[in-house]
């Protein structure tokens, strides 16, 4: 179960997004994840995208408001998202999609491309005609990739008496020194079962609710939270968003010499919550499934239509193939277990899979494989799930860990206050915080008395996106000058409360494909953006102190607007620019948006400049879906073949130290272009109940990840 | 109208009725209608606090601001703060010589000869202020910390804007709003009720009918709707849109007197002199039903107010950075509480003005209305 958490697929959290791409089927390299939106509900595709503004930002702002739209990105996730289908088809699909009528040519390289449209997938799979057993045999010649179980990873990483948790938990959190302690003490997985509760709820938040508890319509990360509890995938990754095999699901799993297939043997005791065992075919089926033209699948199309075919060639031996070999392939073969002998028979009647009665009754009483099961659901409130006895026991033998609780509740709560209360309360064991909730709310005893926080480096930028088809920013040194002109100071000291890293470019300087040293972080130096406005030919010329150009013999006046969307923090962000801007002679006006139509405006290029964020992919090649040519998420109309080209070495290049190379260029390339002021990484701020144990951080956040979610417990008094 | 007359207006030569010596005139309907509102005294003080928010609104940037209300620089009289009505209103020059928005130090560097009379408070409505930007003035504290102090009269917003700033520029917000909006569903409900009691027949029949279905649209909903269509929406748009949805009462209370007078004596006898229908109803009929319209109008005022202060706190009003009373309880929201000058401040503002209105409505409704002025008697 280990992996569970991770699995969940992409949809993550916008801030996630990026990690979503990994962890999840949905992901589809292709996609980057960032997200641009607040809500980090973002589909995975999306999440990776997602840009902040959106998803991100409102959670790292306000916390998002706007729990509706979660949906509206899911969609998206698969692709990029963030709207529908269109993009969720595939990112480059979405670029093919959307782009048509923005004029985007069709993607150009081919790995892109071909996972495109339904239509394209399916003609593509009528021509691949799959291998039979004894042929694939032949010509793999296989190696053996990384299986483990992530939770007795970690258990042995960490062996050793424990630190004394009373010491850690008397802190208050107020220093880097005692955020350590607390995590390093805290964090700790469970050693002995003598530790652990096992008869606790978990009473979990989320923002927004899950659009449905079908593994293959998942498209947030609200789904991806709840399927980490009850669906399954044959893969996961660790917190270094390292590959592997989860050894609570699969025995092996081998890749052909030449890439282009990977085998993956079943363990045998898995059943699903019937009572009916879980197979290969029921892997082979979730991939039909999801790539039948006629069944609308909203997020996880994108990554899997990079696949030829998913084929069960016995009860437990399933291989993937490949239409390409490429390094992101790992990520793309994540495909959750769909139960082939229920949907076999219901999904003819109803290719939705929503609307018919029985339908109807798997969403509320869904079959399914993961250490919970669902008991209970009150829409747009709460799920209720309950530990499986037959995930762990099989025929009379305990076969996998016990979970950790022994009931889940996972409360919708979309207003941050409100679950901030009821966190104080005791009413729920942990939550988001935000900036100013960390600072200004949770230091006193009325916080301490039943809980205690804890932060970590997250993986997730914020940034203005300048739209370089505008005439305002067609030119690198105006977009150098709105980096120059802003307060940066101000931002990371006053609304970000001196919380989070300066922003210095696509990858966190952490991660392994950021150049190291990175480049400086801008800094704001107004006679430097006077200059280089000046030079750019953007001048008073006609004395009204408003800069302004003869473009195409009109006089255009340096007049923009800047979206994002609704919530206090971000406007004031925005408004930050604004001020900085006035003093130089530009004027920028703010537009707050809600979340959908300003996902809607950032899809279709039509803004001047929008603020947003994009949440780390668990692969960097999701970042070329929000900077290649004509890319679905490069909602700035970015485009610099060197960076496209060295996107495509990189994928076609297996030694990570060689594509950290590659990345490094890119990241260094796209910086010099800013094509976007990089502002800042949010880092995740969580409250957790006291009794709760065993978080630690990825760069995606405490859960997106495996063991995740899963390695949480409740100590026994 | 025919009640007591108070004062004599001596001189005044018509004498009808034939009897000695100058009449006394009896007092005019409005007249009478002050006279009563006066001896009111909270609708008084309402009044006066409503007078005195308009005094605020335009000196708005005379009490808080960065730019000088007058300076002299290089040999020319200036007035900077015109800016807070309208940025173009700033003078060019100061953007030229690159003051950046920044005067107190500008001024003296660029110019040693200038001298400004400054706003009474030096901060501003749209940012933070800066360690010394007003020479000894310390920057203006952030996060929870902007507890109300000398410098910051009524604390600082979490990101250190002064509140007391915002308080003031937002009053122009708030009048504006009740004003405006009302004069739109004035014009439009007292010319639709017109039409509808005076005509009669089919076009009262249509237009109570399109009255009924507009009362239907709740307009909170309906703008929310509108702003998310609207490219660039305003605080112009929002005020619209209240005042298309906010002009039923009026509408019905108009066509009512209108229906009322149609055929009273008076307008018959005008008919029978000839006179066309735009003299009858503008002149004959409407200031005679206008009256009751009042009232509706005064209450309409509060609560479009109380609808401009839900919007900001919705997050959906006025444009930002505009200063609005709404948007600061907004950001109260966040800290749960604990910064209560965030709710105490504009809550006492808002409420006083929607109570304000209030009173007045209900000193206006007391002060025409014969039955209720002759009640207490």
């Amino acid at each position: 179960m280990s992996n569970r958490g991770s699995a969940c697929p992409p949809g993550w959290r916008l801030p996630e997004s990026q990690h979503a791409i990994l962890r999840s089927p949905r992901i589809r390299v292709g996609c980057p994840d960032l997200l641009f939106s607040e809500e980090r509900e973002m589909p995975h595709g999306i999440r990776c995208l997602v840009w902040c503004w959106a998803v991100v930002a409102c959670a790292v702002f306000a916390g998002c408001s706007d729990p509706d739209r979660a949906p509206t990105a899911g969609d998206g996730a698969g692709g990029t998202g963030t709207t529908g289908t269109s993009k969720g088809t595939g990112s480059a699909a979405s670029a093919d999609g959307k782009g048509v009528d923005s004029g985007s040519k069709p993607n150009g390289d081919k790995a892109g491309s071909a996972e495109e449209s339904g239509a394209d997938l399916s003609a593509a799979e009528e021509k691949f005609v799959v291998p039979s057993r004894e042929d694939v045999e032949a010509r793999a010649n296989w190696f053996d990739q990384p299986v483990a179980n992530l939770l007795d990873r970690r258990k042995e990483q960490e062996k050793g008496t424990p630190p004394e948790a009373s010491a850690a938990l008397a802190l208050r959190n107020n220093t880097r020194q005692t955020n350590e302690q607390i995590v390093a003490t805290l964090g700790r997985v469970a050693q002995s079962d003598d530790d652990v509760d096992y008869n606790a709820t978990l009473n979990k938040h989320i923002k927004a609710d899950a659009r449905s508890t079908n593994p293959l319509l998942q498209s947030s990360v609200y789904e991806v939270d709840v399927q980490g509890l009850i669906g399954l995938l044959p893969f996961t990754f660790d917190r270094d968003l390292n590959r592997v095999g989860d050894a609570d699901v699969i025995v092996s799993w081998q890749t052909s010499s030449d890439r282009m297939m990977d085998k993956v043997v079943l363990r045998d005791d898995l059943v699903w919550s019937d009572g009916h065992p879980v197979t290969a075919h029921d892997l082979e089926f979730a991939f039909q499934t999801v790539m039948n033209p006629k069944i609308k699948v909203p997020a996880i199309k994108t990554s899997l239509g990079r696949l030829h075919a998913v084929k069960a060639y016995d009860d437990w031996t399933v291989v993937f193939f490949h239409k390409e070999a490429l390094a992101t392939n790992p990520w793309n073969i994540s495909v959750p277990f769909f139960p082939k002998h229920i949907y076999e028979k219901t999904l003819a009647e109803d290719p939705t899979m929503e609307e018919s009665e029985a339908h109807v009754e798997l969403e509320k009483n869904p079959v399914v494989c993961g250490p919970y099961r669902l008991v209970d659901r009150q829409l747009g409130s709460q799920y209720l799930f309950e530990r499986r006895e037959d995930w762990f026991m099989h025929k009379g033998k305990q076969v996998r860990n016990k979970p950790y609780f022994k009931q889940v509740r996972i409360r919708v709560i979309s207003d941050l206050n409100t679950a901030l209360l009821a966190v104080k309360k005791g009413e729920i064991d942990e939550m988001e915080l935000s900036a100013e909730q960390w600072v200004t709310q949770t230091g006193d005893d009325d916080f301490y008395d039943l809980n205690t926080k804890a932060s970590g480096v997250e993986w997730t930028t914020y940034l203005f996106t300048w739209n370089t088809k505008t005439p305002y920013f067609s030119d690198v040194r105006v977009r150098k000058a709105m980096g120059l002109a802003f307060n940066h100071k101000e931002l990371h000291e006053t609304l970000n409360y001196g919380l989070f890293d300066a922003g210095n470019g696509v990858f966190h300087p952490a991660s392994w494909m950021a150049p190291k040293p990175g480049p400086a972080p801008y800094q704001q130096d107004l006679d430097m953006a006077e200059k280089l406005l000046d030079e750019a030919g953007w001048v008073d010329s006609d004395g009204d102190g408003i800069r302004d150009k003869k473009i195409d013999g009109k006089l255009v006046k340096f007049e923009f607007n800047i979206i994002c969307t609704a919530v206090a923090e971000r406007i004031q962000l925005c408004t930050l620019l604004k001020n900085c801007l006035e003093q130089i002679g530009v004027v920028c006006n703010v537009s707050p948006l809600d979340f959908a139509v300003l996902q809607e405006r950032t899809i279709d290029h039509n803004f001047h400049a929008a603020f947003g964020g994009w949440g780390a992919g668990a692969d960097p090649d999701l970042s070329f879906n929000v900077y290649g040519t004509d890319e679905g998420r490069n909602y700035g109309s970015y485009s610099n073949l060197e960076v496209d080209k060295l996107f495509m070495e990189a994928r076609h290049e297996f030694d990570r130290a060689k594509r950290a190379k590659l990345y490094a260029r890119v990241h260094e390339l796209i910086y010099a272009d800013q094509p976007a002021t990089y502002l800042f990484y949010k880092n995740s701020f969580y409250a957790f109940s006291k009794k709760l144990r065993g978080y630690q951080f990825s760069p995606r956040g405490p859960y997106h990840y495996g063991p995740g979610v899963l390695s949480l417990y409740k100590v026994r008094n | 109208m025919s009640s007591a007359v108070e004062h004599s207006t001596p001189g005044h030569p018509v004498n009808p009725s034939g009897f000695p010596g100058p009449i006394e005139r009896s007092p005019g309907f409005w007249r009478q209608a002050w006279q009563q509102y006066r001896r009111k005294k909270l609708a008084m003080a309402a009044l006066l606090l409503v007078a005195w928010l308009g005094v605020v609104a335009i000196l708005a940037p005379a009490i808080a601001g960065t730019r000088p209300v007058v300076c002299k620089y290089k040999g020319e009289i200036y007035f900077p703060a015109l800016y807070y009505f309208n940025p173009d209103w700033e003078p060019v020059i100061f953007s030229n010589d690159k003051f950046r928005q920044r005067y107190p130090k500008n001024l003296k560097e660029k110019d040693p000869e200038s001298w400004a009379i400054w706003p009474l408070v030096f901060q501003d409505p749209y940012r933070r202020i800066e360690n010394n930007e007003w020479d000894g003035q310390k920057g203006n504290p952030t996060g929870a910390n902007g507890v109300p102090s000398l410098r910051n009269l009524m604390g600082t917003r979490q990101d250190g804007v002064d509140v007391f700033a915002q308080m003031v520029h937002g009053t122009t917000i708030s009048l504006l709003v009740g004003f405006v909006s009302m004069g739109i569903a004035s014009l439009i409900g007292i010319t639709l009720g017109a039409i509808a009691g005076y005509v009669g027949g089919w076009a009262d029949m249509l237009l109570s009918r399109v009255l009924e279905v507009v009362l239907c649209i709740p307009p909170l909903a309906l703008i929310l709707a509108v702003q998310s269509i609207l490219e660039k929406p305003t605080i112009w748009h929002m005020m619209m849109m209240i005042g298309c949805t906010g002009w039923t009462t009026i509408a019905r209370l108009t066509r009512a007197e209108f229906l009322k007078l149609r055929d009273a004596d008076f307008v018959l006898a005008a008919r029978a002199m000839g006179l066309g229908w735009p003299r009858i109803v503008f002149r004959h009929i409407l200031p005679n039903a206008l009256t009751p319209v009042l009232v509706p109008i005064t209450f309409g005022i509060a609560s479009a107010i109380l609808t401009e202060s839900s919007l900001s706190y919705l997050g959906f009003g006025v444009r930002p950075p505009t200063p609005s009373w709404g948007a600061l309880l907004n950001l109260s929201r966040s800290s749960n509480g604990a910064m209560w000058w965030l709710i105490a401040f504009p809550g006492s503002a808002i409420f006083l003005a929607v109570l304000s209105y209030n009173l007045i409505g209900e000193g206006l409704q007391e002060a025409i209305d014969p039955r209720l002025r002759d009640a207490g008697k």
